[in-house]
């Protein structure tokens, strides 16, 4: 499993504001990149730029050496984004989402990884009924169902507790050791994993 | 840094040039002939062996009927243009002739309305024709009401663009489905534009009006646009150096 | 995510909700009573305009049902995994606005024999009736779906996307009451239906390219 995803000369406005000047950077198997700047820089627009759903002024993204500026679709078929709303329907319960978006993965995978994200008492329950950092965690234990080479995390951490967090930072590593990549946007600490940084500045 | 950067930035620069120059010379042939052929049509024109001197409103309503279908077509068109080849001036069409071909429609409805007053002694009749420049004035206000809901450039332009090709699409079928409906309500006894045999003094100041009032929305079309490409391109250099140049 | 699962998501959110079938199907009996209420409760005034009164309700119920169908699915997120799940949008818009047209419309068909009934709509030509239901609604819903999709991340969305899609609803009102008119006089009626056919299947090909490009605009 290698992967490299090379960001070439990008350029992106948002309402007549410029979020990035030709930046270029890569991202490759075992690499995590933190994406840092201030609120407001365009962490979250520099993700969705990559992913193709905000428009870029200019530049070139490659996928293992393949141009996808103009069809994504190849890096999204390989990757799992998680933003700033977990995307969990709260009509239906935690086994019902998660079925939803993973529906190969076996019944033990499931449990396996509700198991992880410390849920495994709430699948049946409505996510009406979750707290905000349980939706998230829900959002996150796909992380453990799906094996995808590039994660695109936007403030994962947000609304986790501790022990959350670590369970976090464990699967990162463990993505990164299989030979995955991950791209991160957060302003926590990170404590057992050492990002390269790529910087967006005003 | 690119040079592409530039270069893509050129075209509305050209384009406002190219307007400079044409600007001026669409409105000002427009006006002439919109006052030769409203002159000619009010004062000149003989009167309707049946309609009197209240057909002269013919000179108003059609043109500006006219304009209005023409204006929804442009921005359809321009609609279509923005979505498939993004180009940047398509939307700066889309909203520059929006409220023009808005008030168009708005002419041609009230102009309609004044003359069926002495044609068919009611303000309105659901007149295939009348009723269906009235959707289409709907459609309009669809346009200029998105256009103004969204605040972000980028969503307004493709949201404006939909909206027209979409309204486009519907136009026609709107208007067979108009002109079906309207003949099995009531007998079509009642045609504003259609006189068999028109007299060419009667028709001559017509299509100079029509001419006249197609130039004269050009121009002001150009002139919108041109003021919508200096708001778009105020942080690039040609727009700083023409500021500047004005002394401001 | 795949297109199984997450029609299988679909059906059992518009399932379990209800709100949408209920909200639907309420209004659509309040327009109706309106009519003879409002207007004129006489079989003379009823029977030739049933047909007219059945699709206006129909048309603003369905407004109604499909001004919010992305609304939940933008705020929790999911719209961003549409986006990002590497499958078709337009497809995705597709089945989803394929649900939501089974469970609006299904339970006014239920209704729909009362109703008709209560307006002195002739039993025999019940099923003109129903034929272009079936045939016109679901233009009705793909129309809307672009204007959904244009106004879902707007405040005030609402009353912008009656501005912007009942003008569109003219025609296949004009050809659906036609078409019962037509019945009720003893005329031909095919014509009409297929016309109304042809809208949907042409709003059928068209909205779901256009409510994508238009979600992904929304979600700049």
């Amino acid at each position: 499993m290698s992967v490299n995803l090379q960001i070439n000369n990008f350029w992106i406005e948002r309402n007549e504001r410029q979020l990035c000047r030709d930046l270029s950077f890569s991202v490759s198997d075992g690499e995590l990149v933190r994406i840092a700047g201030d609120n407001g820089a365009g962490k979250s627009s520099l993700i969705k730029a990559i992913l193709g759903w905000i428009p870029i002024e200019e530049g070139l993204i490659r996928l293992n050496g393949e141009d996808i500026t103009h069809n994504r679709d190849l890096l999204l078929f390989d990757q799992i984004y998680l933003g700033h709303t977990p995307g969990i329907k709260s009509i239906l319960s935690v086994n019902e989402n998660l079925r939803m978006y993973c529906p190969n993965a076996s019944e033990v995978a499931l449990n396996e990884a509700l198991q992880q994200v410390n849920l495994e008492l709430f699948d049946d329950t409505p996510a009406a009924q979750l707290s905000a950092g349980q939706k998230r965690r829900v959002a996150l234990a796909r992380l453990w169902l799906t094996k995808k080479r590039i994660w695109f995390l936007d403030e994962p951490f947000t609304a986790l507790d501790a022990h959350g967090v670590a369970a976090l930072e464990a699967k990162i590593q463990s993505q990164l050791e299989s030979g995955g990549a991950v791209v991160i946007t957060t302003h926590q600490p990170l404590y057992h994993l050492s990002p390269k940084t790529v910087e967006l500045t005003p | 840094m690119k040079w592409t950067w530039f270069h893509r930035l050129g075209s509305p620069k050209w384009f406002y040039q190219w307007a400079e120059r044409w600007r001026g010379k669409c409105l000002g042939l427009g006006i002439v002939l919109l006052v030769l052929g409203f002159v000619w049509g009010l004062a000149f024109a003989p009167a309707d062996y049946q309609q009197g001197n209240s057909f002269r409103i013919i000179y108003l309503h059609v043109p500006a009927a006219i304009l209005a279908q023409s204006c929804y077509l442009g921005m359809g068109i321009a609609g279509f243009v923005a979505l498939v080849w993004q180009m940047k001036l398509a939307p700066v069409f889309i909203k520059a002739v929006a409220p023009v071909g808005a008030a168009m429609a708005l002419i041609a409805l009230v102009s309609g309305a004044i003359w069926g007053k002495p044609t068919w002694g009611t303000w309105w009749v659901w007149d295939a024709r009348l009723t269906s420049v009235l959707v289409l004035f709907l459609l309009y206000m669809g346009v200029i009401a998105i256009q103004n809901a969204i605040e972000d450039r980028v969503f307004a332009d493709k949201a404006v663009a939909v909206v027209s090709l979409l309204g486009l699409i519907n136009l026609p079928i709107i208007k067979y489905s108009v002109e079906w409906w309207n003949t099995l309500h009531q007998p079509a006894t009642f045609k504003l534009t259609e006189k068999p045999a028109m007299p060419v003094e009667m028709w001559l100041p017509l299509l100079i009006c029509a001419l006249g009032s197609y130039l004269f929305v050009a121009g002001i079309a150009m002139w919108r646009m041109q003021t919508e490409v200096l708001n778009r391109e105020r942080k690039s250099s040609w727009v700083k150096e023409k500021v500047v140049d004005y002394g401001i | 995510m795949n297109y199984r699962s997450f029609l299988k998501s679909e059906w059992l959110t518009l399932v379990r909700r209800k709100q949408d079938t209920i909200n639907a199907l309420l209004f659509f009996v309040m327009v109706i009573l309106l009519f003879p209420l409002g207007v004129d409760p006489s079989k003379a005034f009823l029977e030739p305009a049933s047909g007219g009164i059945v699709w206006c309700a129909v048309a603003l119920s369905i407004l109604m049902a499909v001004e919010s169908m992305y609304k939940e699915d933008f705020n929790d997120g999911s719209l961003e995994q549409w986006l990002t799940s590497g499958l078709s949008l337009p497809y995705l818009v597709f089945l989803k606005v394929f649900v939501q047209w089974l469970v609006v419309i299904v339970p006014l068909l239920l209704v729909l024999p009362l109703l008709a009934n209560m307006l002195f709509f002739p039993i025999e030509q019940l099923m003109v009736m129903i034929s272009t239901l079936l045939l016109g609604t679901p233009a009705l819903f793909f129309i809307g779906a672009i204007g959904s999709a244009l106004t879902v991340s707007l405040r005030r969305g609402a009353v912008l996307m009656l501005l912007l899609i009942l003008p569109l609803y003219i025609p296949v009102i004009i050809f659906a009451t036609g078409a019962i008119r037509a019945a009720q006089s003893g005329m031909s009626y095919s014509g009409q239906l297929a016309i109304l056919a042809a809208i949907s299947l042409t709003a059928l090909v068209l909205s779901p390219l256009m409510a994508a490009l238009s979600i992904k605009a929304s979600m700049n």
